[in-house]
């Protein structure tokens, strides 16, 4: 058994987790992080990807509403490689009341959240497909936010500073001596190796799943997981946020994502954070209330769908799970249940992470007896170079005016292509990704699976979902990663393509039907008919270099 | 003037022409794009999907599945489009090699073993039963073949293999590679006897030498020559995702066979509806990019595809439609009975058996059985009743009833 001592363990790598690390790093507290999948594996990786203006949150949740308001602000200056300034608009439509309206300008003032009305023209000018019978429309500072890629620059930040991260290491038990939590067990799911980690103090940032994590050390957390289900449409059918203005409720917004656009969402609870699928009815409801929005969209292409977690904190009787706050809540278990030695932070948004871990890390810090103030608002994030990320380099960044742009642009990538010539390089066309994207990303440490290679450069993510990149980036894998591993019988890569294949017809089928059915016969008759991966021998399962234990269950 | 129309320009429309046009009526082929030949390994897959031999599944077929598109047109009739077809393949010397007594198996661009009835025989010395040790060569441009992993693959099925690149030489680089690009490459005398060198150097004690299905798009077989000679190894073809080159040699092979004939082939044209009375259909529209145009019809053969080809479309609220005629359909009456849980489960997904149900005269039929058009047939992967993907009978199927169709339509008297 390993043993590893840290004066913090962070457990969870989501958009919290890599932002405490960030934040503990910078204040020089020695750190690490445990994950039991990848990176951004949890909620972080299977949301909207909105950068909330605070709009949504203004009348029902306005401590909310001024946290996003706040830390748009601070996101958009400390990481703006990772933030598309899409601008957002609600939109009042034929079938929202009309007396929303007025409420939402008043609260918008109340909070702080910077709102502008604009002419229906001018709201139908920037955005041509919106419903041409909206009654009024208002701008606000709304955006679009990579939060893979936001997630790998806290972590990398955080190594630069001497964090250390773990990705696919399970927390199997929290070591308590008396009412001290004092370390934790982990097992590493590629080796099935025990890790003993020591630690002064322990970070539970796991979310949705934090009442599991909390329940290992005898605490009880009673968090609500929400289930969030978004269709994403094969295309960019809006380039700025559009919700409708009124109490928030489901499908109701549309974000403009890299090149689609997802159209969101549903709020359902769900008994566990692991357990959970997408219904057809959730899917025609989003169509549905989209028509309002965009006419029509029932009718476009819909590339997959996928749900999300929400780690709701219920604290007290709130009636439907929509009404309980947005806002996040830090657990001091210390003076919460008299046991030291853990904290636990959930609720929350994306948007408010960086707010959420340094809340978070003021506590770890003044009892750790550390007085370094939080800099985690000032300092900027430098785009990571060493991954895969889609980050623009620098040296192609002065070629181009609009990479001069500090916001991350849909453009970057095919600029990049065009600058190095690189088209004949492209493995998967859709979502502009070379061979050099993928090899980096292939090599670099904690990539198991070829999903991961989507989490890192979008692979498989666009209009054909893998039809030909998966056979290629696994051949890939198979020539960079097999010949160091494998030494006879079938390749580790052979069970990752088959892998990827069942986990991207997971989030296919809730929306299959139209062109999108028809790809998806494309498809199978490329890994049947042409390749027949299914008549392809089985990895034994020691060689895959894969985790075993965990479950994937839908992917965005 | 009334017209003998075809719809569609995959193998069951190509074949249906042809047909037609040897029987002298002039068929006028219509198509929205290039036909599913340019998707496919170009292969003919009878039966695969079981150990059984393809001439037995064919005896047997009938019994278990009545409605099933060979059940309905006879083993009979399977064997006549298969004796035309290879007709026609030697008469463009690119002949097709095997028949009904076995599949062969052949190595995928996976490293996979994938079983066909009939083969071009550019792709024969692929033949697992050949024994002797395999190199898989390819080239670093071409995206769609690897060959250390295509040997690594055969090699844990117990085939000596190893993979190779090759180099492709200064004169000949270009910016961008796709497999038509390299075809063209191979066109060229120049550039074999390259290739041809360097795998002679790289051959060791290999006798065979698999390489990408890119082997030239006007002279494979005199490419596949020049390369043994060259080597000093036999060559084989192994298929590529699309476009598949010897799809596209399949289609110029059709093409001409039916223009010489006296027909023609239209791509480009889409056929979004049609008009008839008293049982017959009387007149199509087609759709190209400038203008909508009206054909009168005297007969019409459909062939345009299944859910991949286009020739059946669904919708969101769980609607299935036949989309060039608006015909009938059988198909999963609920969405939430289309799919199985597991992508490559092996019996498939239940919304690709939706199509036109036929009589067995193929001409298309309602849910009550009668007849909806006289001087119609159906042929392809249009037809319902079956997944011909998991059948590995797509091909046949569409080879088959294409034939049969055309020769039935032939001879329906006005």
């Amino acid at each position: 058994m390993r043993t590893l001592t840290t004066d913090v363990l962070v457990i969870g790598g989501g958009a919290t987790g890599a932002g405490a690390l960030r934040d503990l790093s910078l204040r020089g507290i020695r750190s690490a992080l445990v994950e039991k999948g990848d990176l951004t594996h949890g909620t972080t990786g299977r949301y909207h990807g909105l950068l909330h203006s605070g709009g949504r949150y203004v009348v029902k949740d306005p401590q909310s509403a001024e946290e996003c308001a706040r830390e748009n602000e601070i996101l958009r200056k400390i990481m703006p490689h990772c933030i598309e300034e899409t601008g957002g608009l609600f939109v009042v439509t034929p079938a929202d009341d009309e007396s929303y309206a007025e409420r939402f300008i008043a609260a918008c003032r109340r909070t702080g959240v910077w709102v502008e009305e604009i002419p229906v023209r001018e709201a139908l000018r920037r955005e041509p497909l919106l419903n041409p019978r909206i009654q009024r429309a208002f701008a606000v500072r709304d955006g679009a936010a990579d939060s893979f890629l936001a997630t790998h620059a806290n972590a990398d930040d955080a190594r630069r500073h001497g964090a250390q991260v773990m990705t696919y290491h399970r927390v199997t038990r929290l070591e308590r001596v008396g009412d001290r939590i004092v370390g934790a067990l982990c097992e590493d799911l590629r080796s099935g190796e025990t890790v003993r980690i020591h630690a002064g103090f322990i970070i539970n940032a796991t979310g949705a799943w934090a009442g599991k994590i909390a329940a290992m050390a005898g605490l009880r957390i009673n968090v609500v997981p929400g289930k969030g289900t978004m269709i994403a449409m094969n295309h960019r059918i809006v380039n700025t946020v559009v919700n409708r203005c009124k109490m928030p409720s489901d499908g109701d917004i549309i974000v403009p994502i890299h090149t689609v656009a997802v159209l969101g969402t549903t709020d359902i609870p769900v008994p566990d954070p692991d357990v959970y699928d997408i219904t057809p009815e959730e899917v025609r409801l989003i169509l549905e209330e989209g028509e309002c929005l965009i006419p029509g969209v029932s009718r476009m292409r819909a590339l997959r769908a996928w749900a999300g977690v929400r780690p709701l904190y219920k604290d007290q009787d709130a009636g439907n799970d929509r009404d309980i706050p947005r806002t996040y809540k830090l657990l001091d278990h210390e003076t919460r249940d008299g046991v030291s030695g853990m904290v636990s932070i959930v609720g929350g948004k994306w948007t408010t992470y960086r707010l959420m871990a340094e809340h978070t890390v003021n506590l770890v810090a003044q009892r750790l007896g550390v007085t370094t103030p939080c800099r985690t608002a000032d300092l900027t994030i430098e785009p990571s170079h060493d991954g895969a990320a889609a980050a623009p380099r620098a040296p192609a960044r002065s070629q181009f005016a609009i990479l001069a742009s500090p916001f991350y642009m849909l453009g970057h990538r095919l600029a990049e292509v065009e600058a190095d010539d690189s088209y004949g390089d492209l493995i998967c066309e859709c979502e502009l990704v070379t061979r050099a994207h993928l090899e980096a990303a292939i090599r670099s440490d904690g990539t198991a699976n070829l999903d991961d290679l989507r989490r890192d450069t979008r692979l498989g993510m666009g209009p054909c979902q893998g039809g030909f990149c998966t056979y290629r980036a696994a051949a890939i894998w198979h020539e960079l990663r097999d010949g160091a591993t494998h030494t006879v019988g079938a390749p580790p890569a052979t069970a990752l393509l088959r892998h990827f294949l069942q986990e991207r017809w997971k989030g296919v089928t809730p929306t299959l039907w139209g062109d999108q059915l028809r790809q998806e016969r494309l498809d199978e008759l490329n890994y049947l008919e042409t390749l027949a991966v299914d008549r392809l021998p089985e990895a034994t399962l020691d060689a895959i270099e894969q985790p075993r234990d965990v479950v994937i269950e839908e992917v965005v | 003037m009334r017209t003998t129309i075809v719809i569609g320009a995959g193998l069951s429309g190509l074949m249906g022409a042809l047909a037609l046009a040897e029987a002298g009526l002039r068929p006028l082929v219509l198509a929205k794009g290039q036909g599913a030949t340019h998707w496919t390994a170009g292969t003919v897959d009878i039966w695969g999907g079981d150990e059984r031999s393809p001439r037995e599944a064919l005896q047997e077929i009938g019994a278990l599945h009545p409605h099933h598109p060979y059940a309905l047109i006879g083993a009979h009739a399977v064997e006549e489009a298969i004796v035309r077809f290879r007709a026609l393949t030697e008469a463009a010397r690119y002949p097709y090699v095997g028949g009904l007594d076995r599949n062969i198996l052949l190595p995928t661009s996976a490293g996979a073993l994938r079983p066909a009835a009939l083969l071009p025989v550019t792709m024969a010395a692929g033949d697992v039963r050949l024994g002797g040790t395999m190199l898989i060569a390819g080239f670093r441009e071409l995206r769609d073949f690897y060959p250390p992993f295509i040997a690594a693959n055969l090699a844990a099925q117990g085939m000596a293999a190893r993979g190779v690149y090759l180099t492709i030489p200064p004169a000949f680089r270009r910016r961008e590679y796709n497999p038509v690009t390299f075809a063209r490459l191979f066109d060229n005398p120049a550039f074999c006897s390259d290739i041809g060198r360097q795998l002679r150097a790289q051959r060791g004690d290999a006798t065979r030498i698999g390489l990408p299905a890119v082997l030239g798009l006007r002279d494979p077989t005199g490419v596949v020559a020049h390369l043994q000679d060259e080597s000093g190894a036999q060559i084989f073809e192994i298929p590529t995702l699309p476009p598949s080159v010897p799809g596209m040699r399949l289609f110029a092979l059709f093409q001409n066979a039916i223009e010489q004939a006296g027909g023609r082939v239209q791509i480009g044209s889409e056929v979004i509806c049609g008009d008839g009375r008293d049982r017959l259909l009387t007149t199509v529209w087609s759709e190209a990019a400038a203008r909508r145009q009206e054909h009168r019809v005297e007969r019409a053969l459909l062939a345009t595809g299944g859910v991949a080809g286009g020739g059946i479309r669904t919708d969101h609220m769980g609607m299935v439609r036949e989309t060039a005629l608006d015909l009938p359909v059988r198909a999963p009456a609920n969405r939430a009975a289309w799919f199985a849980p597991r992508f490559l489960d092996p019996q498939g997904h239940a919304i690709y058996t939706a199509g036109v149900a036929t009589d067995a005269h193929l001409r298309p039929i309602g849910t009550d059985g009668a007849v909806v058009y006289d001087n119609v047939t159906v042929a392809g992967a249009l037809l319902a009743g079956t997944d011909t993907v998991r059948e590995r009978s797509r091909s046949g199927v569409s080879l088959a009833t294409g034939w049969a169709a055309g020769r039935i339509l032939a001879e329906w008297m006005a």
